[in-house]
C-alpha cells in the first residue's frame, strides 16, 4: 500500500495543477480610478511610482485613451477651478501690477 | 484633492545685476575677479502652500555666493561672500489657458549678507583688520573667535509678475520678472562681539530681478 501511495503523493506534488492566474486589469486599478475621479495629484507622492507603472501597464493593454482622459480631465479641472480669481485675489493682483508698473516707470525715468 | 497643487516646491535660478563697489573698486585689497556665476546668478528654491482659492503663501530663497582668494600683504586667505534674499511671498494666480497660469507676487524680504575669511589662527586678527580697513572701518578688531563671519541683516520687499506653463498637472516651468527693494546699510555689519562694523559698499537696494524655475506639485 505504501509503495502505491507514496509515488502517487510525490507525483501529485510534482505535477500539481497550476494555480489559476487571475489577470488583473491595470486600467481598473483603484489608484487609476482615484486619479480619474479626483485628479492625478490625489494619488500622492508615495504612490507616484506605482501610479506610473499602472499607467504604462494600462497603455500596453490598449488603455491609451483612459490615460489620456485622466490627464486631460486633470488639466480641465485645474483650469475650471482657477480661471477666474476669487474674492480679494483680483484686487491683490491689480495692486501688484500697479506697484510693478510704478517701480519700472521709476527705474526708467531715474536712469534716463 | 482637486485643482492646483496645494503643496508645491520649486528649484531654479534668478538673474540680477548688483553693483559691488566695495569689492570691485577696493584699492587696498584685491578681491577675486567677479564672474557672472558668482555675481549675477542666484540659486533659488522655495516651498508654497495654496491656502485659499487662487492664492499661495510660501518661502523662497535666492542666494548668491562668491568664493576666491584675496591677496593681503602677508597672506592669501580664502574669501567667501554670500547674499541671501529670503522671501515670504503671497502669490495670487489665475489660469489664462488650461496649461498657462499668470501669477502676481508681493513678498517681504529678510536679507542676510555674510563674509567669511578662511585664514590661519595666527594671522586671523591682522587679516580681518586689513579687510575691515579696506572697507573704511578704522576701528580694527582686538580679539577674534575661532570661527567668525561678518553678518549683516536687512529687510526689504519684492514684487513680481510671472507666467507658468504646466508640462503635466504636477510639473510646471515658471518665469518671473520683478524687483528686489532692500534696505542694506553698510554700517550695520556684525563681527564676533562687535556691532556697527563698516562693511563693503553694495548697490543692492533697488534691483530688477528675473527668475526661472521648475515647479513640482507635491500634493
Amino acid at each position: 500500500m505504501k509503495i502505491i501511495l507514496l509515488p502517487l503523493f510525490y507525483f501529485g506534488l510534482l505535477f500539481g495543477q497550476d494555480s489559476l492566474k487571475v489577470e488583473i486589469d491595470p486600467c481598473s486599478d483603484p489608484l487609476l480610478i482615484l486619479a480619474r475621479k479626483n485628479g492625478i495629484k490625489a494619488v500622492g507622492v508615495i504612490n507616484i511610482f506605482k501610479y506610473r507603472k499602472l499607467v504604462k501597464a494600462c497603455e500596453k493593454q490598449g488603455g491609451e485613451l483612459v490615460v489620456q482622459q485622466i490627464e486631460l480631465q486633470d488639466f480641465e479641472r485645474d483650469y475650471r477651478k482657477s480661471k477666474t480669481m476669487a474674492s480679494w485675489t483680483s484686487t491683490y493682483s491689480v495692486c501688484v501690477f500697479i506697484i510693478m508698473t510704478y517701480y519700472f516707470i521709476g527705474l526708467g525715468t531715474a536712469t534716463e | 484633492m482637486i485643482a492646483q497643487p496645494k503643496l508645491s516646491s520649486d528649484l531654479g535660478f534668478g538673474f540680477y545685476e548688483p553693483t559691488m563697489e566695495g569689492f570691485d573698486k577696493n584699492e587696498e585689497v584685491p578681491f577675486p575677479t567677479k564672474s557672472v556665476l558668482g555675481r549675477n546668478i542666484l540659486l533659488n528654491w522655495g516651498v508654497y502652500y495654496e491656502f485659499f482659492s487662487n492664492a499661495r503663501i510660501g518661502y523662497s530663497s535666492f542666494t548668491s555666493v562668491e568664493i576666491g582668494k584675496m591677496k593681503f600683504q602677508n597672506s592669501s586667505p580664502v574669501f567667501i561672500r554670500s547674499l541671501k534674499y529670503r522671501l515670504f511671498p503671497l502669490e495670487t494666480f489665475f489660469r489664462w489657458r488650461s496649461k498657462i497660469e499668470i501669477n502676481f507676487t508681493l513678498a517681504p524680504i529678510w536679507g542676510r549678507g555674510r563674509i567669511t575669511v578662511e585664514t590661519t589662527p595666527g594671522e586671523k586678527t591682522d587679516d580681518w583688520n586689513e579687510l575691515l580697513n579696506s572697507f573704511g572701518d578704522s576701528d580694527p578688531m582686538g580679539d577674534m573667535g575661532s570661527s567668525d563671519a561678518m553678518i549683516n541683516d536687512w529687510i526689504g520687499y519684492s514684487g513680481m509678475i510671472g507666467i507658468r506653463y504646466y508640462l503635466t498637472s504636477r510639473i510646471g516651468l515658471d518665469f518671473k520678472a520683478g524687483f528686489l527693494n532692500n534696505s542694506y546699510d553698510r554700517k550695520s555689519w556684525k563681527l564676533f562681539n562687535k556691532k556697527d562694523i563698516i562693511g563693503p559698499e553694495l548697490e543692492i537696494n533697488e534691483l530688477p530681478i528675473f527668475s526661472f524655475k521648475i515647479i513640482y506639485g507635491i500634493k
